[in-house]
């Protein structure tokens, strides 16, 4: 493969350009990378960093986002695309998800040009990694009970509080922050978005440690912080609109790849059992021909709530609510899934092939991972309760005596 | 008092010093823990007398296994139990039961016997690194061997169990210490079934309790989570997940006291029920936590980790299958 090739030629849509992104692949995928191969290394921040870079120069990320500010142009069809053939190889998951398909949607709708120009390119060129906070010790499902504070003080924002469970923040550089900016009393109302540096005076990160071992998430201290009136994200009483539309992009359009990606996790599952005579003999038999088949049907119901979202969203609508619905899916599909692999894969006999081995450690680290996923962007509970509330509409109970 | 007042009471008592025992193990060194367990009179339990033991039913060990769940004791108690009495007669079992020799099994694989030397791989093997003594499986029974004998090798754990971590063993011409004969050791495997559901029923308890102490004390909305309905009736799941679990178990030792022979049934269905009803019911604590669920912190993943092990070692997928095989022979 030439030089060229690692850039994204101009003018390619729809199925040349997904020709574009196999080639590109196939030829740039660094060695040990991928997941489901016996040379697997988990690569380190900064293996992934310089790989998402590269990503972005061969038209693989900033796939919609305007060329001005370092995108590439595109369509959402050809993000959709991107993420299809991204998911079905077992690449490392982004390190920068969050400045990608959060923030910088977020930045594209309410942010100023000059806003527009400082902040994409350098999260495009993984200069900045983005972290996301918004949950606090006391306000998790309830968002909106927030209390880290934001306030004016002359030309600058002064703000004190703590945020918990911020993922990424031990790497980021940026910090997309939702805080208060009126009283407590108004819940929804005066809650502000600011674009926080990570290395600003009286921010402290303190890792938390995962069940899954690994130190991702954090506890974020804000001990009068000073941020400049340009990091600010939109008007002051704009933050919770913009939050629930980065919730709905979370819900919705996050990790587009995922059902290609969960796909990629069965199909490796199924080759790892056939790798050993135990594991193939059990999978043949038929005892577990049903929850494998449900598996199938799990990952096509995503892709019917995905594929769609594409064309609504280039028609111009919102997902909205509808978000709950495939977020709650995929979660609890995922889980099972993960389940059925661990419960496969642990009866593996001892001294079983190293890819055998290999794959039981990688589905016992996605079993526990996936214990997080009813949890994070809306718990199931909350999904349930949205279904119910504003997609089924019930009716709220009135008190008795009540109008 | 009634004798079965007497036997319960007795359980009791040792429900208590189990507890203790567990609790006062948590900061020491797995040899330590051995002498601590040993002189609290648990190692012994089904031990006959002439090994030090108190040669009593598998009911009295099931609160021990409670407890030992509950605590995320890190010993491999369940084995160190079976262990003991299995080779009562022989001078291993004085030793494991007074916690000078620290015994463990591998639940997975058999090793071949040529010219009275054992060699292959097995695994499953908890705290096999600590461990002095290896019983492993033969085509002929078991076999029990010194950890440090030459042919011995261990390989890294790569389990989920952080208490009692797995390891897979090499073995390579190794001269066992000692027998055990197939229906010796197919008794020992349905009896482990019996002490990992009451492993696993403590350790359910356990998370209940915690995901009931959190959803009581912390607000959100307002209000205390534990008022929201969809809270409330997880936690009565998670009840009904311990209720089932208690509920085999005391059938089982109804049925073991009264010499019935479908006692061994009952271990079985016991521990299907637990690694079903239990694993759910912990899987159903930790979601309550939210986010504070998914730390390293909470006991709750530490507790799910053995779960899904102790699934994993008495092979609830294949009894599940054998199971059902028995429904389908019974109707041939
Ligand atoms: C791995 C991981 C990564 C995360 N990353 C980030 C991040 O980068 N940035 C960020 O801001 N946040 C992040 N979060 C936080 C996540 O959004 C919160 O954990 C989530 O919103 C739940 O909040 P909580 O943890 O406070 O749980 P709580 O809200 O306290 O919930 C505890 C339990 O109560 C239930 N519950 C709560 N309210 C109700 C109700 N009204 N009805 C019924 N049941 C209810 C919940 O479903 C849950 O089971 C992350 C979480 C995890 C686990």
């Amino acid at each position: 493969m030439d030089q060229d090739q690692a850039f994204l030629p101009p003018g390619l849509a729809g199925e040349e350009y997904r020709a574009h992104v196999r080639a590109w692949l196939a030829a740039h995928v660094p060695a040990g990378f991928l997941a489901d191969q016996a040379d697997h290394q988990a690569p380190d921040l900064d293996a992934c960093r310089a790989w998402e870079a590269a990503m972005h120069r061969g038209g693989l990320a900033g796939i919609t986002w305007p060329q001005a500010y370092g995108g590439h142009g595109l369509t959402l069809r050809e993000h959709l695309i991107a993420n299809q053939e991204i998911g079905r190889l077992a690449l490392p998951e982004s390190v920068n998800s969050l400045g990608k398909e959060l923030a910088g949607p977020i930045i594209l709708a309410i942010g100023s040009e000059e806003q527009k120009r400082r902040y994409l390119p350098p999260l495009l060129e993984m200069r900045e990694i983005w972290c996301q906070g918004f949950s606090e010790p006391n306000a998790g499902s309830d968002l909106a009970g927030l209390r880290t504070r934001a306030t004016r003080d002359g030309s600058v924002w002064r703000v004190n509080g703590r945020k918990i469970w911020t993922s990424g923040a031990p790497n980021a550089q940026r910090c997309l922050l939702l805080a208060r900016t009126g009283p407590i009393e108004d819940r929804h109302r005066g809650l502000a978005l600011f674009a926080m540096r990570m290395d600003a005076p009286g921010v402290t990160v303190r890792p938390l440690r995962q069940m899954d071992g690994r130190e991702h998430f954090a506890e974020v201290f804000i001990d009068d912080v000073v941020i400049e009136a340009d990091d600010a994200l939109g008007a002051p009483d704009q933050g919770w609109s913009a939050a629930v539309r980065v919730l709905a992009i979370e819900r919705a359009t996050n990790r587009m790849y995922r059902a290609w990606r969960f796909e990629n996790e069965l199909h490796h599952l199924v080759r790892a059992c056939r790798l050993d005579a135990t594991l193939a003999a059990l999978i043949e038999s038929g005892t577990y021909h049903r929850r494998l088949a449900e598996t199938v049907v799990d990952i096509d119901i995503i892709k019917a709530y995905v594929e769609p979202v594409v064309e609504r969203l280039m028609a111009g609508e919102s997902i909205g609510d509808r978000g709950s619905l495939m977020k709650l899916h995929w979660s609890e599909a995922h889980q099972r899934f993960a389940a059925l692999a661990l419960e496969l894969l642990e009866q593996a006999p001892p001294g079983a092939a190293p890819e055998v081995q290999a794959a039981r450690a990688r589905f016992q680290r996605l079993y526990l991972a996936a214990r997080a996923e009813t949890i994070y962007a809306g718990t199931t509970e909350i999904q349930l309760g949205i279904i119910g509330d504003r997609i089924l509409g019930l009716p709220r109970e009135r008190a008795r005596g009540g109008r | 008092m009634s004798a079965t007042m007497e036997h319960r009471d007795g359980i009791a008592a040792f429900a208590e010093t189990a507890r203790q025992a567990v609790a006062s193990c948590a900061a020491k060194p797995v040899r330590d823990r051995a002498s601590q367990l040993a002189g609290d009179g648990l190692l012994g339990i089904l031990a006959p007398e002439s090994a030090g033991g108190l040669d009593l039913g598998l009911d009295f060990a099931v609160p021990v296994m409670e407890a030992a769940g509950a605590g995320l004791l890190g010993f491999p108690l369940a084995e160190t139990l079976l262990l003991g009495a299995a080779f009562g007669a022989t001078p291993f079992g004085p030793a494991i039961v007074l916690g000078e020799r620290v015994a463990t099994i591998a639940w997975a694989g058999r090793v071949r016997t040529a010219s009275g030397r054992v060699s292959g791989t097995v695994g499953r093997a908890p705290l096999a690194d600590q461990a002095d003594l290896l019983l492993v499986a033969t085509e002929t029974g078991a076999v029990l061997v010194a950890r440090d004998a030459p042919g011995v090798t261990l390989q890294p754990a790569i389990g989920l169990d952080l208490e009692a971590p797995e390891h897979e063993v090499v073995l390579d011409a190794v001269a066992p210490l000692a027998t055990l004969d197939a229906a010796r050791f197919a008794t020992l495997r349905e009896d482990a079934l019996l002490l990992r559901a009451a492993e696993i029923g403590g350790s359910a308890q356990r998370c209940l309790a915690l995901a009931l102490e959190h959803v009581s004390t912390r607000e959100q909305f307002g209000r205390t989570l534990v008022s929201f309905q969809a809270l409330r009736h997880a936690l009565a799941r998670q009840k009904l997940a311990v209720e089932h679990i208690g509920a085999a178990l005391e059938r089982h030792a109804a049925l073991a006291a009264s010499g019935a022979g479908e006692a061994r049934h009952a271990a079985r269905t016991a521990y299907a029920a637990a690694t079903r009803f239990g694993i759910a019911a912990i899987e159903s604590a930790l979601q309550l936590h939210g986010g504070m669920g998914f730390t390293w912190e909470v006991d709750v993943h530490r507790h799910l980790r053995r779960a899904r092990t102790a699934e994993a070692q008495g092979d609830a997928a294949g009894l599940h299958r054998r199971l059902a095989q028995d429904l389908l022979t019974a109707n041939a």
